[in-house]
């Protein structure tokens, strides 16, 4: 018994030496924003892989450890991701990271959502009623979110507290001149078919419009009758493009594609999912890109 | 060994730079300009803002007076909580609807008193026809907030034809330090893996064969006590926990023993990724205490101690949303030494039990398909029951093989179809059932513990 006791508290005291501000996001784009602000003052764990579908995602005990360990999560909010967040703020059993704690940071508190539903029920699909959360398209929005994020920060590690707000500085200055770049292509007047709800930050930021879903509502797959009328209005209208990501709806999307004759135009669905996204900067350049 | 490297380097670092002064004024002027830099671009952003705000006071202006804007209407739910949605006053509550038809080659009578003999006498709770509920709950209600930064509570309240039960009442704490969790009230042990689950959470209609025989129909069920978990900081994960339990539950305990708390649990909860894309946990529990009732012989009342030691094992494998594979066994033992009072002739003799249990199953996720497959057995090893000494011979070694095919319309419904070969009754007859039961839940999104 003694040599387990021992045992246990070597491995304890084992444990990696603690270097920075631990910083723990629940998705890959908030982890690109930390480093972006934290830079060598935080470690920077991801829980969700860019691969993976944030809506559902199964909580892991690698999650609760990574929890257990943070100083500050990070998280989307908005609903997205209420199929393990909760899991992770209770059973991680740490009390920096519990809501009103300053560990327990919610990216949407900085955003100014859309579609924000005040009437709703599930018949219309998985609907998130305080807002679509996919803002992480919407470098407006990202702005805020980073500045909160450099002030939640500079609060945690006061000592690098102008470090911070610094290199927010510099990420402001950085999307202010990526800004004209990503605004310099006209996107006004283009009609794209999307199949998740994933762009509607994207098209009221760049004046597209989004003219159908392939998913009449959101979450649940469309219905033959539904794909049906969809290729008979986009034959008809002949629409820019069917945007979707790889891991939502590529299949489908191409099989309305070869019916169509439409395009289909692969966005990245968040930093590290595609080639050539490994930061948010690039992540966006590439999305931009691909409307082009 | 840091310290000295950093001292080494700031004296290499002296040695060679301009004089320290000249240094910091460089690093201040950079710092003034990247802050300045900061605070015009803050200054661009919120004259942005007052323009869009002006726009929207114009936008507002011609629309009718008194009516507030979307946005500064739900400016006062943007925050989110513990559990992931709006902060709201009212707690979350979330309600789950079961229903099930259900067939049989018995009759109702043969099915209310088809026990396990050497287990249970307690029957099947099904019954031919249209049901509520898997384990007699066709409704359980659920609500849950944090209370203050302190704790959640959490309670579940399952609606029969007989009324409302209170399964679950408990408050779990959320700021103690290094790991520690208390929970208190009444709750489901964590004693091994299908225990804590709740009813419609189960991968198939009903409960595996061990947990039938050992603690009821529905596992041990809510227990009144409290319990203890640590989550060490360690590179894997690893909780160990323990439990003392009131010994309520009417198969290995009894609510009419004569002292309480009387049962206790410790149980130790491991995992570790075996690939990128699958997790394995395991870990080994038991739950001990006095035993009081009438459910283990029939006609005759059991009084003594058990202790059922249980080995769980999960594997999970989950590429993508659309496709899964989970496999699931455990392993349950019970030692339990009583004296049995016969009801009629009030005669006490002795009863020494080591008996176990085993099941094995496994579910194949496509799309919103799940195809499940279940073998369960009693008496794998060890089939001790000896009366006043004597070995009795309860008959055949009991065993079940299920198979099932259920569709997700959604996450919040679904539909199963269950067909059991079901040779526990131990006298060579067989139950072969089939089910078909829908699923309901709505309200609050409760989250999915793994």
């Amino acid at each position: 018994m003694r040599i387990v006791i021992s045992l246990i508290l070597s491995l304890v005291t084992a444990a990696p030496a603690f270097a920075g501000v631990n910083v723990v996001a629940t998705l890959p784009w908030i982890g690109s924003l930390a480093k972006e602000i934290g830079k060598d003052k935080v470690t920077v764990t991801t829980l969700v892989k860019p691969t993976q579908d944030p809506h559902m995602v199964d909580a892991k005990p690698s999650m609760l450890m990574a929890g257990r360990k943070a100083d500050i999560l990070m998280y989307n909010g908005l609903d997205l991701e209420v199929g393990y967040l909760p899991i992770i703020l209770e059973s991680s059993k740490n009390p920096r990271i519990v809501p009103g704690k300053p560990g327990n940071f919610d990216c949407s508190r900085f955003v100014r959502p859309i579609e924000q539903l005040t009437a709703v029920d599930r018949s219309m699909g998985d609907v998130h009623p305080l807002g679509n959360p996919h803002y992480h398209y919407s470098p407006g929005n990202i702005l805020r979110v980073a500045e909160g994020m450099s002030n939640a920060l500079a609060d945690l590690d006061r000592a690098n507290a102008e470090f911070y707000r610094a290199n927010f500085g510099n990420f402001a200055a950085k999307v202010n001149e990526r800004q004209k770049q990503w605004h310099a292509v006209n996107l006004k007047g283009k009609r794209f078919v999307a199949y998740h709800k994933l762009f509607e930050y994207l098209s009221k930021e760049f004046g597209f419009q989004l003219v159908g879903y392939v998913e009449a509502k959101p979450g649940i797959p469309p219905s033959a009758a539904h794909i049906k009328k969809l290729i008979g209005d986009m034959t008809h209208n002949k629409p820019d493009g069917i945007l979707t990501t790889s891991y939502y709806g590529r299949k489908e999307s191409e099989s309305i594609s070869a019916k169509t004759g439409v395009k289909v135009v692969l966005l990245p669905s968040d930093v590290g999912s595609m080639k050539g996204t490994d930061d948010w900067f690039a992540f966006m350049d590439s999305v931009l890109a691909a409307l082009r | 060994m840091k310290q000295l490297l950093c001292l080494l380097g700031m004296a290499l670092f002296c040695s060679f730079s301009v004089p320290a002064s000249g240094q910091d004024t460089a690093e201040r002027l950079n710092t003034l300009e990247n802050s300045s830099r900061s605070q015009s671009v803050i200054i661009e952003e919120q004259q942005k803002a007052i323009e869009a705000l002006k726009d929207e006071i114009a936008k507002q202006k011609n629309q009718e007076a008194g009516q507030i804007s979307r946005e500064e209407s739900l400016s006062s739910s943007r925050v989110s909580g513990f559990f992931g949605g709006s902060v709201l006053t009212n707690p979350n509550i979330s309600l789950l609807v079961d229903t099930f038809a259900y067939g049989s080659n018995l009759n109702n009578s043969e099915l209310e008193n088809r026990g396990i003999p050497g287990f249970t006498t307690l029957g099947k709770d099904a019954r031919e026809g249209f049901n509520m509920g898997a384990a007699e709950d066709g409704v359980e209600l659920f609500i849950f907030a944090p209370v203050d930064p302190y704790f959640n509570v959490y309670v579940n309240l399952p609606f029969s034809d007989e009324g409302v039960a209170l399964e679950e009442a408990f408050a779990v704490t959320t700021a103690l330090p290094e790991g520690f969790q208390a929970k208190l009230g009444k709750f489901k042990s964590n004693f091994s893996r299908i225990n804590a689950q709740h009813p419609h959470a189960w991968d198939f209609f009903d409960i595996a064969l061990p947990y039938r025989a050992f603690l009821g129909n529905e596992g041990s069920g809510g227990e009144k006590g409290m319990q203890f978990t640590w989550l060490p900081s360690l590179p894997f994960y690893t909780q160990l926990g323990a439990e003392l339990l009131q010994g309520e539950n009417d198969q290995l305990f009894g609510a009419d023993a004569r002292s309480g708390p009387h049962a206790f649990s410790v149980f130790v909860k491991g995992s570790f990724e075996t690939t990128e894309n699958s997790t394995l946990y395991f870990g080994p529990s038991v739950l001990f205490g006095k035993t009081r009732n009438s459910n283990i012989i029939a006609d005759a009342e059991v009084d003594g101690r058990s202790a059922l030691y249980g080995m769980e094992a999960f594997w999970k494998w989950k590429p993508s949303r659309s496709e899964g594979v989970t496999i699931q066994s455990e392993y349950l033992f019970l030692t339990q030494r009583c004296d049995v009072t016969d009801v009629a002739a009030e005669t006490v003799e002795s009863l020494r039990r080591h008996q176990d249990g085993f099941y094995l199953q496994g579910i194949y996720q496509s799309g919103r398909w799940r195809f499940g497959a279940r073998y369960d057995t009693l008496e794998l090893f060890a089939d001790t029951f000896e009366r006043a000494d004597l070995q009795q011979d309860p008959g055949a070694t009991p065993w079940r093989a299920t198979g099932s095919v259920e569709f997700n319309p959604s996450e919040f419904s679904r539909i199963r179809l269950q067909y059991n070969h079901d040779r526990s009754g131990r006298d060579g007859t067989s139950n072969n059932e089939a089910i078909l039961q829908f699923i309901f839940g709505i309200g609050a999104h409760a989250a999915h513990n793994f």
